[in-house]
């Protein structure tokens, strides 16, 4: 399978003041298509950092990243803007719906900026998302009428709607309860398998972090080196049927 | 594109909307009521000066077609001359005053007989014809506004006037004095503002003008068609009445500018987690600008529809309550207020956008 994300030694100093913080310093990866790849690491180790630099939200201040052949890194913000439109779908552990706008519309309106405004997406996909999800009879609610793994979902729903390259999710079950967290994370691994998602998750959680085909440990802003590859995950046999 | 979140943005908080579509709609309603008031009242009064019926209008040196600021200051019998110009067939002298205890209006002081000669005569509706001094005539707009009837008494000039008839409305003022009374109530005993000039046949009104000018030099002396159309464009052409409608406008253009700047810039802080939502979903500045002024721009459109529905509603009360307040909406000036509206929902928009737009998305995100 080819390579859909490469990272090239990527770096990312934020200034505080005078002050220069190192968050990311140095990291290389790749990412194959259809691979769910798990990252986990003490909090300020430079996680949720290197994801918003992967999905094109910041710029890395070294280094080179590619995204399905296209490299963001030093790409002007418009560009990178039309590189995570059409190539990344965020999920985050706050939700991040819109309040204002019921679970369809929160749909609707990623396939509108997918779309900039015109023409119709892939309805068949929509449908087949929603009912992956559970979510055929809740499109008609505001977020506030949900519960937390019903935002999720309709979060991850809305992430993965134009079908996108890679799925980026920032700790997508840290508000969750035990329950709701197992039934995102096997929507997840359903994605990958139906769909072959490529997702990068971070998270706390060691079960969470076993679902996927690979184990990612960062510390101190660099990916420690002992990458677990798809022979370490127990669960293979489930994920490839 | 984004039209559901740009409506479901302005339901979500409806109380502000309200108040934004509310001034929205008081600097419609300001120019239109103060442009549509000026213009009734200017077109209404041009409109009595037509209904009178004369060819020609004389008035002394240095007078102004607004009858309102002129005293009297023409000698009445300067009529008698007049009438020796070959062609003219009726001269009216005619004192104005400008009422101002109970309303603004202009009062005629005539001489019935001349003044009928020139008019063809009032349309009493009831009552008679005034023959004591400080018995009055008033028109039927002016009795229904004032509820007045024939046998009520009005304080005018400092003095108290018995209504003695109610004529049809149209024929230069709303009420109508003696002669000789306006003239001793003011001082001015045998002088006049102005003077009504009936032509014997329409088709000489250019040489009589002419002739009366030779015969009065200095003085006033215009076709009444000519008249007419002055006091009608005194709206555009007089200075003063522009400088003040200008004024109401700049100052409503202002209004309609902070409730859309505020709105939006409350909205713009408050939402600043969605608009990192929306940049993260891949929205371009482009999006985000477009979605806040949409929105700005849907305020203001409610705003004006609001604001011309209420200038119709007051515009319908006034003609019913208050007959001799005329209130001229046209489309144009609806027109006018729409463009006023639009500027200032794009100029109090346009702000807030850009700083919505140029947000930075993890920051956006990271707020709380």
């Amino acid at each position: 399978m080819k390579n859909i994300l490469e990272a090239i030694d990527v770096k990312k100093i934020y200034r505080v003041g005078k002050i220069e913080v190192p968050a990311l310093r140095g990291v290389s990866l790749k990412m194959r298509e259809g691979e769910f790849i798990s990252i986990m690491g003490p909090s300020g180790c430079g996680k949720s950092t290197l994801l918003h630099v992967l999905g094109g939200l910041t710029q890395p201040s070294e280094g080179k990243i590619i995204i399905a052949g296209e490299e963001i890194s030093s790409a002007k913000d418009g560009v990178r803007t039309e590189i995570r439109r059409r190539n990344i779908g965020f999920v985050f552990q706050r939700y991040n719906l819109l309040p204002t706008l019921s679970a369809a519309g929160n749909l609707e309106i990623a396939r509108e900026i997918y779309g900039n405004g015109k023409g119709k997406q892939d309805e068949s996909h929509i449908h087949e998302v929603l009912n992956l999800l559970g979510l055929k009879n809740k499109v008609k609610h505001k977020p506030s009428e949900l519960s937390g793994g019903e935002q999720q979902r309709v979060a991850i729903a809305r992430a993965v709607i134009n079908k996108p390259a890679i799925l980026l999710a920032d700790e997508p079950t840290g508000n969750l309860d035990s329950e709701n967290s197992e039934i995102v994370l096997s929507m997840l691994q359903e994605l990958n398998r139906k769909f072959s998602q490529s997702i990068i998750m971070i998270t706390h959680n060691p079960e969470a972090a076993a679902m996927a085909n690979r184990l990612i440990e960062m510390r101190d802003g660099k990916i420690v080196p002992q990458d677990h590859d798809v022979s370490w995950n127990p669960k293979e046999d489930e994920i490839y049927i | 594109m984004a039209y559901s979140l740009v409506f479901s943005n302005i339901l979500f908080r409806p109380m502000r909307t309200l108040a934004t579509i509310l001034a929205i709609a008081l600097e419609v309603v300001l120019i239109l009521l103060v442009v549509g008031l000026t213009r009734g009242m200017v077109n209404e009064n041009a409109r009595r000066l037509q209904g009178i019926g004369a060819d020609i209008v004389t008035q002394p040196p240095g007078t102004s077609f607004f009858l309102a600021t002129n005293t009297s200051a023409m000698v009445e019998k300067i009529a008698d001359v007049l009438k020796t110009v070959e062609g003219v067939d009726a001269v009216a002298p005619v004192a104005v005053q400008l009422n101002t205890q109970g309303d603004l209006g202009l009062i005629y002081g005539i001489n019935l007989e001349s003044f009928n000669r020139i008019t063809n005569g009032f349309n009493f509706i009831s009552g008679r014809p005034f023959e004591k001094p400080y018995e009055i005539i008033i028109d039927d707009i002016q009795a229904t506004s004032k509820k007045l009837k024939v046998g009520d008494e009005i304080k005018m000039l400092n003095h108290a006037f018995r209504v003695s008839g109610i004529v049809e409305h149209g024929k230069g003022s709303r009420v109508f004095l003696p002669l000789k009374t306006i003239q001793e109530l003011t001082g001015t005993p045998g002088k006049v503002s102005l003077m009504y000039i009936k032509c014997a046949s329409p088709d000489q009104i250019p040489q009589v003008t002419e002739k009366l000018k030779q015969k009065l030099p200095g003085y006033t002396v215009l076709p009444m068609a000519e008249f007419v159309s002055q006091v009608s464009s005194a709206s555009t052409n007089l200075a003063a009445l522009r400088y003040f409608l200008n004024t109401v406008i700049f100052i409503s253009t202002i209004v309609g500018f902070f409730a859309i700047f505020l709105a939006m810039y409350t909205a713009i802080a408050e939402r600043t987690r969605d608009i990192g939502i929306l940049k993260s979903l891949g929205a371009s500045k482009r999006f985000v600008l477009s979605v806040f002024m949409k929105e700005a721009f849907l305020l203001s459109g409610l705003g004006l529809l609001l604001g011309i529905a209420f200038s119709l509603l007051t515009q319908m009360i006034l003609r019913q309550v208050l007959p001799n307040m005329q209130v001229e909406l046209d489309a144009d000036w609806m027109l006018k207020a729409a463009l006023i509206a639009f500027l200032s929902a794009g100029l109090g928009g346009i702000y807030p956008a850009l700083r919505a737009a140029g947000k930075d998305a993890i920051d956006a995100l990271a707020y709380e």
